[in-house]
């Protein structure tokens, strides 16, 4: 009986404990620092897998280097969820980490609450300017002028074609000739016509046609909604990647398969699509799509020109317990030698052009035929253009992109499906007070 | 707590009422509430307060960071005008018919089949509830590669000499693609619930059937099916809660792809939920989720009432028979669901 009563009061106290420790967390939600770090030795850091040098994480974890007493511990976040964990943490004013990753959509997102971070400026970032692409540097910055953001990688944009079928189609076929002979959108298109027409088993020009829309729209300084909170969507800029999107699906130079399904690497290994339009961080992606075409590719400018498509920026909230020594540790974790390290470690395309010289990043890729990737990237970003992105961006692009996969997929009538996508972006975004 | 639960007990046995009210008889109930508070302290903090506050939210705009703004009825005006939505509530109804039916119907034979074999009904049952636990998200890559242009699905339609079906890429092809996948994961489950109905018929009865010349069909249909209503209809229910709810298999098949193919070629493959994702998790407008998530607890509780009425007319014939009705089991699948 003794015993009973004893496990029975141990049953009891367990539960109690159970819920005390629910109690106390959630009293720790009005803990008054706020930041996930508190009461410890270090400052904390989110992250997604491969968004940041693990061996550099590792080194800031012992102690940041040149920065006595400075320990940066980094949590990963599973991709997907960093975006709402950030949110849900500055909402609930509690267990914010210190410092961030953000991705060049997520960025913008956050200017509506632009004072949830701290404006960088403040901590001296004008001082290091110079080590950073202009344009990078630029989108940094809330339309109201509070630097939010630091450089973390680049994403400049390339023509991924292969020399092989150009070769075969008698198309121009080594990188400076592509080049000067695919100077334009409109050439593209001519050459994936011969391609179609010479080139063999028929190869289709892209994969999809989003592709080439996101490319052309990347070109242009302004894209679906303008610093003034106005839809500019229905405008010429849009209207032309629109249109020549549906142009390659008229020539029939697209062969209608999303990126990143079993069908794309399919068609990819088996030579069925001739170029990707897409960023550097494509290329691990596309060798291990299609390793069997090790050789045969190449790289060169993008049709009127190269332009940036994704990277991303670390952040520092405004829970941060020690600005000036994240801020330190950002400047270290991102410098022109780190930023190097990165690449060589995770492939992570610098935003400090002063690493583009540096002779580790001029390595022949056997993938692309003993080309150096850089000698097109490194250019590449150095001249893109500067991007305004809106918070609504995503709301607003949305249904341009999914009536465009309707007009390939679906067969939908191009007009019809411009003027559905304008409509649905006007009503969706004036809820959320664009006009 | 003890005080909301005092008032029935004093009502029903008027013995108690002196006792309850001297403090050692209050104080009885606090150990037992004690012991169960985990459940209903965490039920308070992760059931209750986040479906109280979501009704809150629906009035308002609120990009999670930021402070809200009151909209009133604003959020459900815009809700019932948007094409999207009710195009998602069509779609979720269609993918709902198209894997609820014939699932059932699927579960229903294996039920009956795993009821008559003798030999590995342990194995076997565990084998068809496995795809219950398996995760989703795992399973929609194969998914993925089975219904690919040159995948595993179309080998087969070619196989037979059909023509191959954009699986992905059609309103159909998306629509029963996605059918396939919850019929894949809930076939077993529900097949194990008609089992445990199955068992708790007499075996006289089966017997009786044989010794009339019943052969296996009209076996299933003319013994087993009657008796088993209650358990059908519980199966009906539960599966419609469920599938109105419809978001993984969608969500993660057509995850691969860029922006703007939420819901896949057509937005055929937007469901209820996964709009409302869309919407507050990708796009940060949680009042419109929030609204968007009463309204489906609106339809939802529509056909619930309708179920409810199927369920009260059958529980007068359990009454009768002596086994436990629809209404019961509900209640038991109810609590151990949480919702």
């Amino acid at each position: 009986m003794e015993h009973r009563t004893m496990s029975r009061r141990r049953f009891l106290g367990a539960s109690l404990g159970g819920a005390g420790v629910t109690l106390l967390g959630l009293a720790g939600c009005g803990a008054p620092s706020g930041s996930a770090s508190a009461g410890s030795d270090h400052l904390s850091l989110w992250y997604w897998k491969g968004a940041l040098s693990d061996k550099l994480l590792a080194t800031a974890e012992r102690g940041v280097p040149g920065v006595a007493g400075l320990k940066v511990r980094g949590s990963q976040i599973p991709d997907g969820d960093i975006d709402s964990k950030v949110r849900t943490s500055l909402a609930a004013r509690a267990y914010v980490p210190d410092i961030t990753v953000a991705n060049s959509d997520n960025l913008a997102t956050f200017f509506p609450d632009e004072d949830e971070f701290l404006d960088l400026r403040s901590l001296g970032a004008e001082s290091v300017r110079e080590r950073y692409l202009d344009w990078k540097w630029k989108s940094c910055f809330t339309p109201s002028g509070r630097m939010i953001g630091f450089p973390l990688d680049a994403g400049p944009t390339a023509l991924y074609y292969r020399r092989d079928l150009f070769q075969e189609a008698g198309l121009a076929h080594e990188p400076r000739d592509v080049a000067e002979e695919i100077p334009s959108w409109e050439r593209f298109i001519a050459a994936g016509r011969t391609l179609r027409a010479k080139g063999p088993g028929k190869p289709y020009l892209v994969s999809n046609i989003g592709n080439v829309f996101q490319q052309v729209l990347l070109q242009s300084p302004r894209q679906f909604v303008d610093e003034d909170n106005r839809f500019i969507g229905d405008q010429r800029h849009v209207r032309r990647a629109w249109d020549l999107s549906v142009e390659l699906l008229r020539q029939r130079l697209s062969a209608g398969i999303t990126d990143g399904t079993p069908d794309f690497n399919a068609a990819m290994s088996r030579g069925r699509v001739a170029t990707m339009t897409t960023a550097v961080w494509a290329i691990n992606g596309l060798k291990d799509s299609a390793p069997r075409t090790s050789g045969r590719w190449r790289l060169t400018t993008m049709p009127d020109g190269p332009a940036n498509y994704g990277g991303s920026y670390v952040t520092l909230t405004r829970y941060c317990r020690d600005p000036e020594a994240a801020f330190a540790f950002l400047t270290w974790l991102l410098s022109p030698a780190n930023q190097l390290e990165s690449y060589q470690e995770m492939a992570l395309f610098p935003t400090t052009p002063a690493a583009y010289a540096d002779p580790a990043m001029h390595r022949p890729d056997p993938f692309f035929g003993g080309q150096q990737p850089i000698d097109v990237f490194g250019p590449a970003a150095q001249k893109a253009p500067v991007n305004y992105f809106s918070p609504y961006e995503e709301t607003a692009n949305t249904p341009f992109f999914q009536e465009l996969t309707n007009v390939e997929m679906l067969g939908k009538d191009p007009d019809r499906a411009w003027r559905d996508a304008v409509n649905t972006a006007e009503t969706t975004l004036s809820r959320v007070g664009v006009s | 707590m003890a005080t909301v639960l005092d008032p029935p007990t004093e009502e029903r046995i008027p013995v108690r009422r002196k006792r309850s009210t001297t403090p050692g008889g209050r104080r009885r109930h606090i150990p037992p509430l004690l012991a169960i508070s985990p459940f209903y302290v965490l039920f308070a903090v992760f059931g209750t307060f986040p479906v109280v506050y979501s009704l809150y939210l629906s009035f308002q705009d609120w990009d999670g960071i930021g402070s809200m703004r009151f909209v009133g009825l604003q959020q459900y005006g815009w809700l019932l005008r948007d094409p999207v939505f009710w195009h998602s509530v069509l779609n979720t109804f269609e993918i709902w018919f198209l894997s609820t039916v014939p699932m059932l119907f699927l579960a229903l034979v294996l039920a009956f089949l795993l009821h008559s074999q003798v030999r590995f009904t342990g194995a076997l049952r565990v084998a068809y509830f496995i795809p219950n636990v398996t995760s989703m998200v795992a399973m929609t890559v194969v998914f993925g590669s089975v219904f690919a242009q040159a995948g595993l699905a179309n080998a087969v339609l070619r196989a037979v000499g059909l023509d191959g079906i954009g699986w992905l890429s059609s309103e159909w092809g998306i629509k029963s693609s996605v059918s396939l996948m919850i019929i894949w994961r809930w076939v077993g489950y529900n097949a194990l619930i008609f089992l445990a109905g199955l068992q708790a018929i007499p075996t006289e009865h089966f017997e009786a059937a044989r010794v009339d010349g019943a052969n296996s069909w009209q076996t299933l249909f003319r013994v087993v099916l009657p008796q088993l209503r209650p358990v059908v209809l519980f199966a009906a229910v539960t599966s419609t809660i469920n599938g109105l709810q419809i978001f993984t298999e969608s969500q993660v098949l057509f995850q691969s792809t860029d922006v703007g193919t939420t819901g896949g070629p057509g937005q055929e493959g937007m469901t209820i939920v996964l709009y409302l994702w869309q919407k507050a998790f990708k796009e940060h407008q949680f009042g419109y989720g929030a609204a968007m998530g009463w309204l489906l607890f609106a339809i939802i509780a529509i056909f619930t009432i309708i179920n409810w009425r199927l369920v009260s007319g059958s529980d007068r014939d359990d009454d009768r028979h002596g086994r436990p009705g629809l209404a019961g089991m509900l209640r038991r699948k109810g609590a151990r669901n949480g919702r």
